[in-house]
Order: structure tokens, then sequence, then C-alpha cells
């Protein structure tokens, strides 16, 4: 992170914390998972407000898309209370954008970014598309609606030149833009985004969590992001929530990535290692094998 | 199919009223058409979820589905319909990504296969009902056949129309659909059972086993021209209906199968459109290690060329004009040109030659220039098509006068060589008329660069032979002469 302070963050404007007004936007009490009859973590109880950028890590397998999967009301939890802006999760939340890990978009889409972005917008969903009318001269459906509102996400991530390239012919940072656009397009208040850095090199992840990080603080969208390596937003983040071994451990960044947390959540001992530049190392936790950052 | 009927007269209008005097060929023109709007429309999503092997096996099935009708004695479509659509639903049943499961698919495809292949033993007459399942016989369809495609047909471009963007959503991408609560099971199955009944309709004129022609391979075309979802469906629906209407009208006047036809123009389509983008994507078409002055040099030679190519051009096609309009009986083949207008052929042949010549002195010195600016890799890839195009234009016109010289009733491939001759020798000046219309834009992109007036108005009286490129000669000497450093203007990123 030390190169950061040689190319500046883009100026935020002063964050004015506004106070959590109502209830959290995920309140999670005693919850237990189990996948395929298996108990993947139990007794987890956190809450994240409103507004929060939230990091959500772990091993592979520990459960972190089941989470997602269950704000979303695709997988139901199998004890515990799980609210969602104070109702329960369900399918089709229109206050949940989402970006999956995988998608089935690769180099043969041949498709307009901005047509993925329109399909996403919420509303009209059935009929056939863009500049539709049932009637010769009649009235249009409220199109303009939807290509503004695919504008403006475009825009808010920084990808308003690639609305009309294919989607199959951008690049992996590129592609994740798009896909946030398409999260976003419908103005929603929770943004669940499943290893959008995954396939990222160190720089285009910044530029991802920056990004990301400006629609937190602009929108005041409560953010949920899976990611294997914390370094890149360690600076931007609210909470963590650490999701191993059975257990889920929550918390600011620095209470949670602490050498006793950790040593505590995975039951051996864990080493939390800091380098010169401030990047953190864990070392130990999955059978004692060294597994960098997080 | 006529064999019999009359010679072809090279007169459209005459040919197409003598071929729609026929009934069957009136059915067979219908009912192509609906077959090929709904398979187009059908085939876009087939590529875009990517079930061309689903798409497949059910044609598969539907074979038996055929077989077994013929063995009860009801017409085929409605077997073909019934085992499709059965099969479409346990397809649908079995989860969202089972349509895309390779194995599964491909030991469902060879059981069903071998069933069919059992009702047709137990029936006796095997052979030519096989036949026309496995290949299509489009001539055979009746005037009911033709009422109940185009109900079948309308069903399902109704269906789609309703379910038009959540199927385009769910196909693009499954898991946010999924997320934003659409119905995906329902939105599987009726995507899958629209794909039944539009395999059991197009079975009729293509056959099981050349299905993929209607159904995936126009689709796979359109997206390589377009990117936006509706211009896709309307270009597949398109080139469908094309390879249709063509295939019928060929395989009327010639002795092989209407399905043969509709395959080779797809696979043709879909070869040049295939090779447009590989060029594209090499490394060849990018940027080279040359100085930019090396750039405008060659394209000063290459004007020149360019020039003579036009001069000989036009010379030859005055002879030849001369010639048909002295000799109007002439005999239209190699020997009776040889014969009549061997001046002609004496400009043409080395105007073929200097022109190709020219494109490719243009395409090297855009490649140069290319290194300094990709204003010039575009000029580059249409001059590349202006060499296939003369390339094209010489061997079509070959073949095609090789067909008409070769007797027909000794040589049976002599009809094949014109069949193929015409459309090649056709394609050959369209690409042609791209190197050309790639020369002027790189001409004008030369004069924006240098500022150097004379190119532009060379690129504007390229539409002239012979002038443009006299003119593009003087004014690429004067930008050497003029010793510009090629950073007149800086080069666009």
């Amino acid at each position: 992170m030390a190169e950061s302070s040689a190319e500046p963050l883009v100026s935020h404007p002063p964050v004015v914390s506004t106070p959590p007004s109502g209830p959290p936007a995920i309140h999670a009490d005693r919850l237990e998972v189990r996948y395929r009859n298996k108990v993947v973590w139990r007794n987890a109880s956190f809450d994240v407000q409103r507004g929060e950028f939230v990091a959500v890590i772990g091993p592979n397998g520990a459960g972190k898309t089941t989470l997602f999967r269950m704000l979303l009301g695709l997988h139901w939890p199998s004890a515990g209370v799980l609210r969602v802006f104070d109702g329960a999760p369900r399918r089709g939340n229109p206050r949940i954008g989402y970006v999956p890990q995988r998608h089935t978009i690769d180099r043969d889409t041949h498709l307009e970014c901005d047509k993925l972005v329109r399909l996403a917008y919420p509303g009209r969903q059935w009929g056939p598309g863009q500049r539709f009318r049932p009637i010769p001269w009649g009235p249009r459906f409220n199109l303009r609606q939807e290509a503004d509102a695919a504008e403006q996400a475009l825009e808010d991530v920084g990808a308003s030149d690639l609305a009309s390239k294919s989607l199959g012919a951008l690049s992996g940072g590129e592609l994740q833009r798009v896909f946030l656009a398409e999260a976003l397009v419908g103005n929603p208040d929770m943004l669940l985004l499943d290893e959008p850095l995954s396939n990222l090199d160190i720089r285009r992840s910044r530029e991802l969590v920056e990004v990301i990080h400006r629609l937190v603080q602009t929108r005041g969208v409560t953010t949920l992001l899976v990611a294997h390596d914390i370094n890149p937003m360690i600076k931007c983040l609210d909470k963590v929530i650490y999701i191993a071994n059975g257990k889920v451990a929550t918390g600011r960044p620095s209470e949670v990535l602490t050498s006793a947390s950790l040593t505590a959540l995975y039951g051996v001992r864990v080493e939390v290692l800091r380098d010169s530049r401030n990047n953190i190392v864990i070392v130990g936790g999955e059978d004692d094998r060294g597994e960098e950052g997080a | 199919m006529s064999g019999g009927g009359p010679p072809w007269s090279w007169n459209l209008f005459t040919d197409l009223r003598f071929m729609w005097q026929y009934e069957f060929m009136r059915n067979a023109f219908e009912a192509g058409t609906i077959i090929a709007l709904v398979a187009g429309l059908v085939g876009y999503f087939v590529v875009l979820r990517r079930s061309a092997f689903a798409s497949h096996a059910l044609g598969h099935t539907g074979f038996s589905g055929a077989a077994a009708a013929v063995l009860v004695g009801v017409d085929p479509v409605y077997g073909l319909l019934v085992f499709t659509m059965v099969t479409a639903s346990g397809m649908a049943l079995l989860g969202n990504r089972a349509s895309n499961r390779d194995v599964e698919i491909g030991t469902v495809l060879a059981f069903a296969l071998g069933l069919g292949l059992l009702f047709l033993s137990l029936y006796q007459g095997y052979a030519t009902e096989a036949y026309s399942i496995l290949f299509g016989e489009v001539l055979g369809i009746s005037t009911a056949g033709v009422d109940f495609t185009f109900w079948t047909g309308l069903v399902v471009i109704a269906v789609v129309a309703m379910i038009y963007r959540p199927l385009l959503f769910a196909s693009l991408d499954e898991d946010v659909a999924e997320a934003k609560g659409m119905p995906m099971l329902f939105l599987n199955l009726a995507f899958l059972l629209l794909l039944a009944v539009t395999i059991s309709i197009a079975v009729q004129i293509i056959g099981v086993l050349l299905i993929f022609a209607l159904m995936v391979t126009p689709a796979a075309i359109a997206v390589r021209l377009t990117k936006r979802a509706a211009t896709a469906v309307i270009v597949s629906i398109v080139v469908a209906m094309t390879a249709v209407w063509a295939g019928l009208f060929i395989g009327f006047y010639e002795p092989y199968p209407v399905s043969f036809f509709i395959v080779g123009i797809v696979f043709v389509e879909y070869v040049c459109i295939r090779g447009m983008g590989v060029l594209r994507e090499t490394e060849f078409l990018q940027a080279v290690d040359a100085t930019e002055y090396e750039g405008v040099r060659s394209l000063r030679n290459a004007s020149l060329s360019a020039a003579v190519a036009q001069a000989l051009f036009v010379a030859g096609a005055l002879f030849l004009t001369e010639s048909l309009l002295a000799h109007p009986g002439a005999a239209w083949n190699a020997a009776g040109l040889y014969s009549h207008a061997l001046l002609a052929i004496a400009f043409l042949v080395p105007a073929a030659f200097v022109g190709s010549v020219s494109f490719l002195l243009y395409f090297s010195g855009f490649r140069k220039m290319a290194a300094s600016s990709r204003d010039f890799t575009s000029p580059a890839f249409l001059t590349l098509a202006g060499i296939l195009g003369i390339t094209m234009t010489v061997g079509g016109l070959g073949l095609f006068l090789g067909g008409v010289a070769l007797n027909a009733s000794a040589y049976p491939l002599a009809p094949v060589a014109i069949l193929f001759g015409v459309p090649l020798l056709l394609l050959g000046v369209l690409l042609s008329v791209v190197g050309l219309f790639g020369q002027a834009v790189g001409n004008w992109r030369v004069g924006l660069r240098y500022e150097e007036g004379s190119l532009r108005t060379a690129a504007i009286l390229t539409c002239l032979p012979f002038v443009g490129f006299a003119v593009a000669y003087v004014g690429y000497r004067r930008t050497l002469a003029r010793g510009a450093p090629p950073t007149a203007r800086p080069a666009t990123v």
C-alpha cells in the first residue's frame, strides 16, 4: 500500500458519517448454515449497518458464497435468524445488486455491454426488447428511463466508454466494471460482490476497489465483497467478516485481523504479520499451511 | 430437381415464374420461409446459450419419433413433435445446466438414433423414409403441411416475443437472473420446448442430420457481424432465409439435393465471416517495424501500379465492349472470347496481375504506416480484402468459363463449376471494390496526416478509374519531396 502515496487516490468528498437510521442492513443472530446436509458454519451473530463497506474473507469452501446466496434468498438458513433491511431474505429483492463469481460471459459473447446493463433494469421484464411499440406510431414503453439508468450506472463505475463495446472484447477489469454497473442499475441499497478481484492484478484490483469505495461513499450503498486478498482494500473497509473453520468472526479490520482473534477462530496458532508496506500476511490456520494475504 | 425442366435462362424473372408454376415449389418456398424465420430467431438463443449440441441431440430424438410415427402410420411431423417435446421437457426438468452436459446428451443421442433405426426396421418401406427424415425432403411438403408449419411457426414467434427479454437475460447471465427472481425453470422449459417445435418443423426441409445449418450457423454468423441483440436476430433470420431460398432455387434447376445447397451456402458464408475475423485479429495486420518514410514510399509505388492497372483495365473493358458489340452472336465461353476478344484479354490479364500487385504494395505501405498510427490498420485490412477479391474474381471467372465450355452431359461436374464460379466471381468483385475503398480511405488519411491536399483529392477521385490513382501518385511524390517529418500531426493512439 506504500505505492498509494505515490499515486494518490481520487479525492473523495469528506465523508459525513450518517448515523445508521433504522434497523441494520443485515442482522444475523445465531445463524447456522448447511450445504448438502453438512454444517458449513454455525452460531454466527453479526450486524452490518447501512452504508458500510464490508469484506468477507476466508479460505475456499468456508461458506462465503453461501452467505450471499442466503442474503439473496436462494439458500435458506438451517437455524437462526437472518434479516435483510428488517425483512426476511427473498429472491428477486430489488434492493440488492449482485455480482456472481462466475458469469456465463466469455470471449464468444458478442453483445453490447449496454444491453447487459439494460436487461438488469428492474421493472418491465417481459415482452420484446428495445424500441418496441405495440401499435405503430403508438406510445412506446418507458425505455428512456431504462436507457438513462443504464447510462448512469455505467458512468458511476467509470465505464461510459465501454457502453457500445462487445462483452467478449473486454479485459477482466473492464468486465468487472460492467458487471458492477449491471448490479447497480436498479439503484440497490446493497451490493453483494463475489470475488470481483479474483482475476485482476494488484493495480486493477486497487482501481476497482476505488470505484466500489466511491460508490459506497456517494450512494451510501451497503457493500459486501468476497475476496481472497484483503490488502487492496484494507484502507477503505468498515468491517471484516472472517469465515473459517465453521465459525464467523466479525468486527473492524484492526480487531479481526490480529493473531489472537484468528487463532481463536481457527483453533490453531495463526500469526498475522505485516511487511514493510503494511501488507498483511496470515500464516498458519489452514492445516498450518502458509496462506498468503488472508 | 426437375432435370427435365426448361434450361436455365439467366433471366431471373422467367426462371422464377417457371419454377413457381409447380405447386410443390410454391409449398416448398412458403414452408421454407417460415422455417427459416423461426430457425433464425430461435437459433440466436441457441448460440447465446451455447446449446448447439442440445439442439443437435433434440433433432436425433426427433428421428426416432418420426420413425415411430411412420411405423404407426401418422404424419412424421407429429412423431417428431411428441418425441422432441418430451425430451426437451426432460432436459429442462433435469436442471438449468443439463442442456449443456455433453456426455449425457451424447448418450441420449446415440440411444435415440438406435431406437429410430429399430422403428424403421420394423417398418417395411425403409430406405426412402429414413432418407427423407435424415436429410430432409422439402419438395414433398403438402399444402396441409404448409398450413401446419405456418401456425406452429406463428405460435413459436408469439411465444418468443413474449419471453424475449427475460430469456435474453437468463441466457446471458444466469446467476444474476436467478437472483433477480426470474422463473428459471419456466424459461428453460419454454426455451427447450420452442427449440423442440422449431426442430420438428425444420426437419422437413433440412433433415435431422443437417439441422445445424439452419439452427446454429446463421445465428453464429449474425453474432460475428453485429453486437446488438435485435440486429443479430434479424441478420440470423436473413441469412437463414436467403440460404433456404437460394438452396431451393438452385436445387430446382440442378439435379442435386436442396439440403446440400442450403448447407453449402451457409457454410461458405460462415467460413468467409470467420476468415475475416481471424485475419483481423492476426499479428499479420499489426504494425511492423518500419519507418513511416518507407511506408509513404511503398504507397507511392503502390499508387503508380494502381494507376497502371486501372488504365489497363479501362482499355481492356473498352476492347471487350467493342468486340461484344461487333460480334453479338459470339459464344460466351473461353473459346469464343479467345477468338473474338483477344485484345481485351491481352489487357485484362495484366490488369488483374498489376492490380493485385498494387493492392499488395498498398497493404505493405499501410502496414508500415500503422507502426506510427492506428489510423492505418483498417485501410491495411481492407486492401488485404482487395487482394483476396482479385484472386477470387479470377478464380470465379475461370470456373465459370470452364464450366460453360465443358459439355454438361459429358462432364457432370460442369454445372457445379458454374454453380461455384458465379458466387465466387460476384464475391470477388465485391471484395475488390472493398479493397478500392480501403485504398481511398488510406489515401485520405495520409493526406490528412501530412496536410497534403492532393492526396485527399485523389481519395475522392478514386471513383474515376485511373485519374484518382494518377493524382495519388503525384500526391505521394510531393509528400516525399517535401521531406516533411512524419510528425506533422501527432500519431493518434
